[in-house]
Parts: C-alpha cells; sequence; structure tokens
C-alpha cells in the first residue's frame, strides 16, 4: 500500500538531508530515502547520526532502501519505487532527487552512456567515452562535472521537458545547471 | 685499477634476471644493470602465462618443443612462482573442428599431452566457459607470476655474487679501438666488463645503434584486461590461428585478458597504456570464451611490447622472429665485447640465458656447465602455505616460500594492504633485499595493492610505513601510486571502475 507525503527525497547524504530538515522545518510531512553509500559526509556514523536526527524531528527515513524507478504522467512524477517496498511506495506532491553521482549510484554507466536510473532524467556527458577523464589523476576530471540537466528553476529535465514537480539538489546536478531553490516549496 | 666485471647484461626483466643468474651459478662476476625497477618493461605487463607450447604447435614446431621443456624445468625449479591450472583450448561454432584435429596431431609432434576432451566433459571441467562449445583440448598451461619469478632469480644471482645495479640507465655503450668495454651510466660513471650482454628487450635497438651495431626490431603492441576476480580455473584459450583476445589467464586472485597485436613506433614504447578501442575488441572476444566477463567488473587495462626481430633490416616487417635471437656482434658485425638475447617469451626465458652464457663462457674460455635447469629458485624449495600456518603469515608464504624465515613477524606482523594480506614485515623484506623507490616497485615484489580493492583503501596506511624507509613523503608516494593506477582505470572507466574513480578523486584528488 503506497504511502503519502508532501515531499519524497532521493538520496541520504549532505544535500538530501539539508533538504529534509528544512522541509520538516517549514511543517511538510517528508520522506528519506537513504542507501547509506553517501561519499559526502565522511565515515558512516556522522550520516547515520543525521538520519537519526531528521527521524527524531518527524521526517520518516527509508534507510538501506534504493529508488529504483518512478511513475511519471502529464509532465509530473506521481510516485517512485523502491527495491525493498516495491512499486508506487511512496507518492508525493513533489520529489527531490539527491542521489549523487556515480559511487552512490546517482548516476549509473556502461561502456557508452550514462544514465539517470530512477526518472530516466536527461544527463550531460561527453558521447565520446575518452573524453569521460584526464590523464593526470591530480587535473580536475570532466566525469566529476556530469550529471542531470535542470531548467532555469531547478526543475529535472526528462526527454527534454520539464518534470513540473521533480527538483534536483547537490552533487546530482550537472555542473553549469541550476541547483533547485527549496524555499519555493 | 678499476674494477672489470666478467659480464655486464644489461636490462632487468625476465632474459637479464635469468642471464645473470646463470653467470652467477657458473662463476663468472657479473652485474645487471636497470633503468627502473624490474620488470618496467614486458615482462611486467604480459598474460603470466606459462606456455606449453601448445599455442605454437601449428605455426612453430620449434617454439613448442622450447616451451614444453622450459615448461617443466620451471614447473619443478620455480614451483612458487607457477600455479599448475592446466588449460583449455576451446572450439566455437564458428570455428569448426579442421583446426582441432591437426591442433592435436601437431601438440603430440611437438611432444605436448594434448588430449580431446568431450564437451560436456571440459564445462564439468570448467563451467565457466562458452556452453556453445563444439569441442576441447585439454593441454598443460599454466600460470606464472612474472614479478615473482624474476624477484626469485635476482636473488639466486646475489647469493652467489652477482650485482644489481637498479634505476640506472645506460647512456652509452664504451667502446676501445673496436671493442665494447662496458657501459657508461647516466650518472656518468664507467663500468668495465669482458662482454656486455644486450637483454632489454625493445629497447636493446637503441642501445646498440648507439655503438654503431644494427639491429632490426619491431615493437608489438599487445593489451590487456585485467578483470576484478578469478573467473575460471584453467588457462582457457581459442582452437583456432592465433588472434587478438583470445588467451584468459588466472593470476591469482584475478583474470587477465588479452592481447593484441598492433605494430606500433619506437617512441611510443616507453609510454605503453591500453586505449577504449582495444579494451572494446578485448571484451568482445573475451565474452564468447567467457561469456560471465560481460558482468565482471574490469580492474585496469594496460599493455606490452613485444620485442620482435626483424631478420632483414631493410624489410617491411613481415620476416619478423618471435623466436630466440642471439646474436654474436663480433662475427656479427665486427664488434666484439658485445652480445644481444632477445626475441623469445617469458616461457622460454631460462632456455635464452643458457645460449646467452654458453656464448658468453666460450668467449671467455669458462668450461662451466649450466645449472639453472636442476637448482630450485629461492623461495621454491617446497614450503607451501597451510591452515596451520598464522593467517598473516600464509599469502607471504605463498608468495615467498622458504624466503618467510627472512620476515620479522614478530615487530612487523600487521597487515596493511587487506586484499593481498601483506604485512609490514614482508614490505622490510622487499626493500631491504629488492631496492624499492615508491609504492609502485613495492607492488613489483609483494603483489600490494594489486587486489580488488587497487590500494583504495589501504594506500595512505601503505605510504606512511613505507615513508620511513623511502626518501619521499607520504602525500608524494600517494600520488605516484595514484597516477600509475590511473593510467590503467582510464581505458575502463564506466560501471563500477567509474564509481571507484568517485571515490578515488574524493579521497585523493588534489582538485575536489
Amino acid at each position: 500500500m503506497a504511502m503519502k507525503f508532501d515531499v519524497v527525497i532521493i538520496g541520504g547524504g549532505w544535500a538530501g538531508c539539508s533538504a529534509a530538515a528544512q522541509l520538516c522545518d517549514s511543517g511538510l510531512k517528508v520522506a528519506i530515502v537513504s542507501e547509506g553509500l553517501s561519499l559526502s559526509v565522511s565515515g558512516s556514523a556522522t550520516p547515520y547520526a543525521r538520519l537519526a536526527e531528521l527521524q527524531r524531528r518527524g521526517v520518516t527515513v527509508l534507510r538501506g532502501d534504493r529508488a529504483v524507478g518512478a511513475l511519471i504522467e502529464d509532465g509530473r512524477v506521481k510516485s517512485v519505487h523502491t527495491r525493498n517496498l516495491g512499486d508506487d511506495a511512496l507518492q508525493a506532491d513533489r520529489f527531490v532527487l539527491a542521489t549523487g553521482k556515480f559511487f552512490s549510484r546517482g548516476l549509473l554507466s556502461d561502456k557508452e552512456h550514462i544514465w539517470e536510473p530512477v526518472f530516466g532524467a536527461d544527463v550531460e556527458y561527453d558521447p565520446d567515452r575518452s573524453k569521460w577523464y584526464d590523464p593526470d589523476f591530480n587535473k580536475p576530471q570532466p566525469f566529476m562535472k556530469y550529471g542531470v540537466k535542470t531548467s532555469p528553476d531547478g526543475f529535472v529535465l526528462a526527454g527534454g521537458a520539464v518534470v513540473g514537480n521533480l527538483l534536483a539538489v547537490g552533487e546530482i546536478v550537472a555542473e553549469g545547471y541550476p541547483q533547485s531553490d527549496l524555499g519555493k516549496l | 685499477m678499476q674494477k672489470e666485471y666478467d659480464v655486464i647484461i644489461i636490462g632487468g626483466g625476465i632474459t637479464g634476471a635469468a642471464t645473470l643468474r646463470d653467470c652467477a651459478l657458473r662463476g663468472l662476476s657479473s652485474l645487471l644493470i636497470e633503468r627502473g625497477d624490474i620488470c618496467d618493461g614486458a615482462s611486467g605487463r604480459n598474460h603470466g602465462l606459462l606456455h606449453s607450447g601448445a599455442r605454437y604447435a601449428v605455426t612453430d614446431r620449434e617454439g613448442a618443443e622450447e616451451c614444453i621443456r622450459e615448461n617443466r624445468i620451471l614447473r619443478r625449479i620455480a614451483s612458487n612462482c607457477v600455479e599448475p591450472t592446466d588449460g583449455l583450448f576451446i572450439s566455437l561454432p564458428e570455428d569448426g573442428l579442421d583446426y582441432q584435429a591437426n591442433f592435436i596431431a601437431k601438440c603430440r609432434e611437438a611432444g605436448i599431452d594434448a588430449q580431446a576432451i568431450d564437451p560436456a566433459e571440459a564445462l564439468r571441467m570448467e563451467p565457466a566457459i562458452n556452453p556453445a562449445i563444439i569441442g576441447a583440448v585439454k593441454v598443460p598451461d599454466a600460470a606464472v607470476d612474472p614479478f615473482r619469478l624474476v624477484d626469485a632469480h635476482i636473488l639466486d644471482a646475489q647469493r652467489h655474487g652477482a650485482e644489481i645495479l637498479k634505476f640506472t640507465a645506460v647512456a652509452s655503450l664504451v667502446k676501445e679501438d673496436g671493442r665494447v668495454v662496458g657501459v657508461k651510466t647516466s650518472k656518468g660513471d664507467v663500468l668495465r666488463a669482458k662482454e656486455v650482454v644486450l637483454a632489454a628487450g625493445i629497447w636493446t635497438a637503441d642501445i646498440a645503434a648507439a655503438a654503431g651495431v644494427r639491429i632490426g626490431m619491431m615493437p608489438s603492441k599487445g593489451a590487456l584486461v585485467i578483470y576484478g576476480h578469478r573467473v575460471a580455473n584453467m588457462v582457457i584459450n581459442r582452437c583456432r590461428k592465433p588472434a587478438n583476445a583470445d588467451i584468459l589467464v588466472p593470476g591469482d586472485v584475478v583474470s587477465v585478458l588479452g592481447t593484441t597485436s598492433d605494430k606500433v613506433p619506437m617512441d611510443a614504447c616507453d609510454d605503453m597504456h591500453a586505449t577504449p578501442a582495444e579494451v572494446d575488441l578485448l571484451m568482445r572476444e573475451g565474452e564468447k570464451l567467457v561469456p560471465s566477463l560481460a558482468r565482471t567488473r574490469i580492474i585496469r587495462a594496460y599493455a606490452g611490447v613485444r620485442p620482435l626481430v626483424v631478420a632483414d633490416p631493410a624489410g617491411d616487417g613481415r620476416n619478423v622472429s618471435r623466436g630466440i635471437v642471439l646474436l654474436d656482434h663480433e662475427e656479427r658485425d665486427g664488434v666484439p665485447g658485445l652480445i644481444t638475447i632477445t626475441g623469445g617469451k617469458l616461457t622460454t626465458a631460462r632456455l635464452m640465458a643458457e645460449m646467452a652464457t654458453d656464448l658468453i663462457c666460450r668467449k671467455l674460455g669458462s668450461t662451466a656447465v649450466c645449472e639453472t635447469a636442476n637448482r630450485p629458485l629461492p623461495g621454491s624449495e617446497g614450503r607451501k602455505p597451510g591452515f596451520k600456518d598464522p593467517f598473516n603469515k600464509r599469502a607471504a608464504i605463498g608468495r615467498h616460500g622458504t624466503e618467510i624465515g627472512k620476515m620479522d613477524f614478530e615487530k612487523g606482523g600487521e597487515i596493511l594492504c587487506e586484499c593481498e594480506n601483506v604485512t609490514r614485515a614482508e614490505i622490510e623484506y622487499a626493500v631491504k633485499n629488492f631496492g624499492v623507490r615508491n609504492i609502485s616497485d613495492l607492488r613489483r615484489h609483494t603483489r600490494i595493492g594489486m587486489g580488488t580493492c587497487q590500494g583504495s583503501f589501504c594506500i595512505r596506511k601503505v605510504a606512511r610505513v613505507l615513508a620511513e624507509y623511502v626518501e619521499a613523503s607520504a602525500d608524494e608516494l600517494v600520488y605516484e601510486y595514484r597516477q600509475e593506477r590511473w593510467k590503467g582505470m582510464t581505458p575502463v572507466l564506466w560501471g563500477d571502475t567509474l564509481r571507484e574513480a568517485e571515490y578515488m578523486h574524493k579521497v585523493d584528488g588534489n582538485e575536489i
């Protein structure tokens, strides 16, 4: 049976937890899905403590779960499926994508493609794999700039169109694209 | 009077190391000079395959016979470096079975025990292979650790009085009255010897040319991919005319797929790396051998250069030998004091050394006979790890055999590299016995950072320990190692490898 929230946040790293804190303080009913693969907060203890604090403040925390897909209709996300809860698990008015980059599986890749697996968001990257890296380890690496494309308002683009209730924050957003302003929620 | 060696050998790959050992065992005063660390060239950039000779049986009978003889010898004298996995030559539907019949006959003519196996039986022996096979042949291929093999040769040579000078390049050969009498190092020292042996792989041609001796060599690049797990028990070959990506070799805990064969310019040899296009080709073909490779994480890709000798220096590369080439430059070019030993294979290096040392002995008037086929190498005197050995010692015994007695586990028993179980004691042993500048050197002698995590988790700990012994800071050591690993990761930078790259950059990248 589906659970309904005002906002569902996908990703329990720095960006997702910050968003959750801000939104629950403004009185919204919030859920956060955290697989526990964040690199944005050092170690395991600190992110776990942050999630515990959010739980005390009324946020529903789905620990060790991963968003695996979404139902999108008429340019809006209706629900998100998770590995542990199955289809249509989480319904909400708004969704926040905060899944980070490659390590946390916010972005997946094979030899030719890079994609965002939950919403099928448009990803900014070079189609030529030999351009994904700089041969010097210490130089800025192109792959660290890749991420999802967003509209000027910070809404996620999928198939070139704005997904009207899906915002993106943190490292999942490609460099040069706007981060969402959560205040607008 | 300056010291004069009987022999100076240039090149610290398997050919040079085996020649140094042979010379030392025959009582010649010998020095090996190497510009980097051992195995910097082709000896450290290959499959780690101890050939049975089967691959050459159809096209090169002599090479096949050499391989099977040396295969048997190395299993005996280098038991600690060889894993007797056996090998399969599998036929896929598109290969047909015509090649197989001739292949088995030619193997047997060369003395290689090749047995046709029913496909169902082959799949029971090796469930990883492509289930579409229509035929299989079992041969005595094996896996060999080239780093360990070279180290063992160097150690044995040193214990019989030989000297080794690493991290020192040869600037030129020194000639007096038309005779080569020694070498001048890049540091300006002149070292004298009665005979100088060129065993520098593809770099042999340049060193010889500077002394007016022309050796036609053709660099042939071979790219390989390392998968992060051992997916097969045996060496898996394709039973067809040798082609790209048709051998998968298990190497300790990983699997190595290769190779390609492409002519490259000489000036590319100093910076060998695999390209994304080569990786794509290798994967496409390799998945036909072992389908699960498509779902196995790739750790890194690398490339080496085969030192092929062109018989006619003016030729266009058609007349190229992959066999052993021993050149007596006194006879060939009127330049006494200089010998070249090249071509050949990792498997036949001991034989190459024997041939070169026989020639040296003739020149020096020595009647000493070769003993290298009968004496076990250091570490290979029969000590194998068992469950009675303490956990932190087992991996080191597997790598170093009897040499374990020279490591101080009382003080240095703490495991630093978790994947390969390398302790401080083993690091100290490597620093003391082999000379180490950085973590990449240490890796060759201990397998540190070669496991599935590629040093992601341990490298800072290792760097702090190594910094106590070498003239480099822990940060410098980490950077050098990361850059070296990065070179191998970039051609395979997608999927889990890309995930690992982000982790590495956030932990160790200076830009983040």
